[in-house]
């Protein structure tokens, strides 16, 4: 049921070796057990993500001041004109 | 008595009473840190230099403002504090500098407390002993052969230890109750909504709260006065009042009924623990108390709902560590391979098996049958709670089924998440609560007793846990 | 017969001072990396918060495109990996957009109008720019801005209603002239302010072909073009017998052909699920009313009226329409000079102050032919002062100038001559010289009339009022038959 390679693409993540196969039984084990879920009957119940007492604030359109290059260089070096540098994107 | 054993209440009364200084607490509070850390290891980093800067500042001023002033406070190290490593625990993060204050530090400094160091957790505040730090584990300071608890196992052991006269955590699925109950001190999560999580690291951002970790009753609650409040750079707090919740302590508990729900005893509770559950209720009864039963019907199912919704919001959160703008930087000849070693470097095991539950749960097939159902189920959850607090004010439980366990006691992860099966439903319902200690087992260990609420009445529970506190037996 | 079905999803960036979720300046910055902060640039920690102008802007192209609005829509996070999306997913709406159902009304006037159905338009961040040195396959590295990073965007998908072309064109065209009407974006494409991507199949039957997406298109043209070629590409490829392979191509600008693109690492498996760190976002009727008042008459509208109650020529109507800056001086002066000389004032407008802005890279808020230097102009040529060649003349001259036309005019002498006694004059010379035509005429050929209209225009250098000339050339032709 588990295919591992594929969700490991889809996070960005390539396990190897023993930890592998640790994660993998371990993944089996905790999915098997969330099947108990199938006893609830959930036919009509809307599904829970936001509090009734939190609405939404709409923010008024006035520019702050954002972060300075300097704390960004505190992170990590800007290339040339303060680019950010990646890799080739495409793989050979 | 030390300056380190005194409660937070006490130390802003006395240095507003100018009997003792700042910057001698502070010196007090490092010095136990130098004496105690290397064993307890609470501590990720230590902020010395700024702490004394600062203290020093603080004792020239002749207006001494502020509901915490002077007080150092350590803070869990996934939540940023300008200018100090925050790695939440994680190697993926560190040397992470933060460029901003979270606004529950914003707010903690413009009472004046001082931030003395940033504390070890399990990594982003996955698990539950502290003991998936990718650097260290912390020790419980009651007996060093156990564990804190964790998420928030570093802030917790602080201030059991007095290394910290107050510390701040953060709890998902029961991370400051738990370790708060293992170390003997007190732990509230708040309503979520009730402070502000601009600033924490986020793992479930439906299910994350802020909240302090204190010596007593008292202090936590002057401690959510700092930090509650609707903040404009959250959209998920609530534009509500917030009450002055050392107001509550101590209009006793006549005449409130406490619900004690029956399902706890489908799972296997320690024999101490449920024997001092049981004298907790006795002794809030004498004081007036009503005790019901109530139900929470879906109890049982919390736990994989909350595996599910926890690690499904996880896996979308700790996209951004790839590398490119800030922490660990992996090889690759190409971006792809540079994010893969970035990220399966940088994380830990228990990192990864989330992202990776969470990630299979999300997917295209699947999403109906695990994300989108264990929403629903939480729905029911939510539901059980509000029709039980129809009947009573507030709910008695155990924080944890059982005391603390050993380092590497706990080697199955299912059994590892068991620890929160008391815990997480107040996360998934999203109502605030509190940890007290009230006994111990026959190892010496503490027993923890939690008091739940309405959402958005904390000063209920203060009401009753400090009413119980004082009934402790010293 | 092979018919294209082609369908356009569309990204306007809306013209809000700050981002969608943070407070980051939209402005266009030479330095990159300057109007980041921990919001749009993924930081550990940092939290999304609406801003409520991108909303206001939403709604009002929603009702722009007869859509829609959902009082009650949500936002949804859409996982997937790149270096310009600094959080690695983008936070959009899915389930419920802002605005649901709409249209479009391309093509002719009237009854030839060809709706075009929007399925759904919704508000979303846009991601930061990435800068590749070389070309994407090629460069070893690449630069990422985050200035770009959160700027709002409306994504609007229509249905498959269009079919060729010049279709989708028209379709852009209008889309953009509403976007600058209702002042929620530039429209540029060139700069980046509206993309276009398109989706094409052909079918010779009820059946549908196989679709390919096409991208990279930056500028109306290059949709056109795009789209021939692919209709091209697919039926000689059908009629071979071959079959479409359902991909992503991108557009060569150079080649103007399309090309397969890269095939995508990325599954696209994106994972949708609701944004946790954002509510619902609930919106009342008043809100929406208040909007919907504070849009303008629309162009196409615009067209309709222009047609109608000036009776100018669809071309014109519809140039003139489509640009709002245009419109409202056109209105303008029509509001002064009195409807009957709407044509009047199109032909000038079109013609001649065009040709000026075009030339002096002008636009028309920036001159000074006012309504009252055009009513004395229309004036001047109504009395029959000066002829219409004239008039073209003077209003060049004041455009330039910045002199009215009566200045002009009376300065150098540039009366219409009206009396037919000197216009006489001139006929009976151009009689005398040219012989031909007299006979051409004389022998029945009535159509040289034109030619030797011409003669005397320009004898008299253009001063003669034509109707006049007409008259009297007739009249002495008529007497040369005698």
């Amino acid at each position: 049921m588990f295919n591992v390679e594929k969700i490991e693409r889809l996070a960005a993540l390539r396990l190897k070796g023993e930890e592998k196969e640790s994660i993998t039984k371990d993944l089996e084990e905790i999915l098997n057990y969330f099947n108990i879920l199938k006893e609830v009957n959930t036919e009509d119940v809307e599904p829970l993500v936001y509090t009734e007492e939190i609405k939404l604030f709409l923010r008024k359109d006035e520019i702050k001041e954002g972060l300075p290059i300097k704390e960004a260089e505190k992170n990590r070096e800007l290339f040339g004109d303060n680019f950010f540098k990646v890799k080739k994107i495409v793989r050979e | 008595m030390e300056i380190t054993e005194l409660t937070v209440k006490e130390i802003v009364e006395k240095i507003k009473k100018k009997e003792i200084g700042v910057k001698e607490t502070v010196l007090a509070y490092l010095k136990n840190i130098e004496d105690k850390d290397n064993n307890i290891k609470a501590f990720l980093s230590i902020n010395n230099e700024e702490a004394l800067i600062k203290a020093e500042e603080l004792d020239k001023e002749n207006e001494k403002n502020g509901q915490i002033f002077g007080i150092p406070v350590a803070i869990k190290d996934n939540i940023n504090v300008y200018g100090t490593e925050t790695t939440a625990g994680s190697k993926i993060l560190k040397g992470y500098i933060s460029p901003y204050d979270a606004t529950v530090v914003k707010k903690i400094k413009e009472q004046n407390g001082i931030v003395i160091g940033k504390t070890n957790c399990d990594e982003f505040a996955m698990g539950s002993s502290t003991e998936n730090s990718a650097f260290f584990n912390t020790k419980n300071p009651i007996n060093t052969y156990y564990v804190p608890g964790g998420s928030s196992g570093g802030s917790a052991a602080s201030v059991a230890a007095n290394e910290t006269a107050a510390a701040f955590g953060s709890d998902t699925g029961g991370s400051i109750r738990e370790p708060a109950g293992f170390c003997g001190i007190v732990g509230l999560k708040p309503t979520y909504g009730r402070v502000s999580r601009y600033g924490l690291i986020a793992f479930g951002s439906s299910l994350d709260v802020i909240g302090p970790l204190a010596k007593n009753v008292e202090d936590a609650a002057i401690l959510t006065n700092v930090i509650a409040g609707f903040d404009r750079k959250d959209e998920t707090t609530a534009n509500l009042p917030v009450e002055n919740y050392t107001d509550f302590l101590k209009r006793g508990v006549k005449g409130k009924k406490l619900g004690v729900i029956k399902e706890i005893n489908d799972f296997k509770i320690q024999d101490e623990v449920s024997i001092t559950l049981k004298e907790a209720i006795n002794k809030l009864e004498v004081q007036g108390c009503e005790i019901e039963e109530v139900s929470i019907p879906h109890l049982k199912y919390a736990l994989p709902t909350y595996y599910l919704i926890a690690p499904s919001e996880a896996s979308s959160n700790l996209s951004r560590f790839d590398g490119v703008r800030y922490g660990l930087e992996g090889i690759g000849d190409n971006l792809r391979d540079f994010y893969e070693d970035t990220r399966t470097k940088g994380f830990g095991r228990e990192v990864k098996r989330r992202i990776l539950i969470g990630t299979f749960a999300l997917s295209e097939g699947y999403f109906d049958e695990y994300y989108l159902k264990a929403s629903k189920v939480r729905r029911l959850i939510a539901m059980d709670f509000e029709k039980v607090f129809e009947k009573v004010d507030a709910l008695i439980l155990p924080t944890t089924a059982t005391t603390a366990f050993k380092f590497n006691e706990k080697k199955n992860p299912l059994e590892m998440y068991m620890s929160d099966i008391f815990t997480m439903p107040m996360n998934l319902a999203g109502i605030p609560a509190i940890s007290i200690p009230f006994g111990k087992d026959n190892k010496g260990l503490p027993i923890g007793i939690q008091i739940a609420g309405k959402w958005f009445e904390e000063g209920e529970i203060f009401q009753i846990s400090y009413a119980l506190e004082q009934l402790k037996e010293s | 017969m092979y018919k294209p079905t082609i369908g356009l999803e569309i990204h306007v960036q809306l013209m809000t001072k700050t981002k969608i979720f943070c407070s980051c300046s939209t402005e266009f910055a030479s330095e990159p990396n300057t109007h980041v902060c921990p919001v749009c640039i993924g930081l550990p920690g940092a939290l999304p918060v609406l801003n409520e102008k991108a909303v206001k802007y939403g709604v009002k192209l929603g009702i722009a495109l007869n859509a829609y609005i959902n009082k009650f829509s949500s936002f949804y996070r859409k996982n997937y990996f790149y270096p310009d999306l600094p959080k690695g997913y983008q936070i959009t709406q899915y389930i419920i957009p802002i605005a649901k159902g709409g249209y479009l009304e391309v093509g002719g006037s009237g009854a030839q109008k060809k709706k075009i159905r929007i399925e759904r338009a919704h508000i979303e961040e846009d991601s930061g720019k990435s800068i590749h040195a070389g070309n994407i396959t090629e460069s070893e590295f690449s630069f990422i801005d985050f200035n770009r990073s959160g700027i709002p965007l409306m994504e609007i998908v229509t249905l498959p209603d269009i079919e060729t072309p010049d279709e989708a064109y028209d379709f852009l065209i209008l889309l953009r002239s509403i976007i600058r009407y209702i002042g929620v974006s530039t429209g540029d494409m060139e700069k980046g302010a509206m993309r276009c991507d398109v989706n094409i199949s052909v079918s010779k039957d009820e059946t549908m072909g196989t679709k390919v997406e096409i991208k990279n298109l930056n500028s109306f043209r290059s949709v056109k073009r795009a789209l021939e070629y692919e209709i091209e590409r697919q039926v000689s490829a059908l009629k071979k017998g071959e079959r479409i392979v359902q991909e992503t191509r991108h557009f060569d600008e150079k080649e103007d052909t399309t090309k397969p693109m890269r095939t995508k690492e990325e599954l696209n498996d994106y994972r949708y699920f609701p944004e946790p760190d954002l509510p619902p976002l609930v919106l009342s009727d008043e809100f929406i009313e208040n909007i919907k008042n504070t849009i303008p008459e629309l162009p196409n509208t615009k067209e309709e009226r222009y047609i109608k109650e000036f009776e100018i020529s669809s071309d014109y109507a519809r140039t003139i329409a489509y640009n709002p800056k245009l419109a409202e001086y056109f209105e303008n002066i029509v509001k002064y000079v009195g409807i009957k000389r709407a044509k009047a004032v199109a032909n000038f407008i079109m013609l001649d102050i065009s040709a000026y802005l075009n030339e002096t890279k002008k636009e028309i808020d920036k001159i000074d032919f006012t309504k009252e230097k055009f009513k004395e102009l229309l004036d001047l040529i109504d009395n029959k002062t000066i002829s219409r060649n004239t008039a073209k003349e003077v209003i060049n001259e004041s455009l330039r100038t910045g002199k009215t036309p009566s200045e002009i005019v009376s300065k150098k002498g540039r009366t219409q001559i009206t009396d037919e006694t000197s216009i006489k004059e001139f006929v009976i010379d151009v009689l005398k010289e040219n012989d031909a035509q007299v006979n051409q005429y004389l022998s029945g050929k009535t159509k040289v009339m034109a030619y030797l209209t011409g003669q005397v225009m320009k004898k008299s250098k253009g001063k003669a009022n034509p109707e006049i000339i007409n008259k009297v050339l007739y009249n002495e032709l008529e007497n040369l038959k005698k």
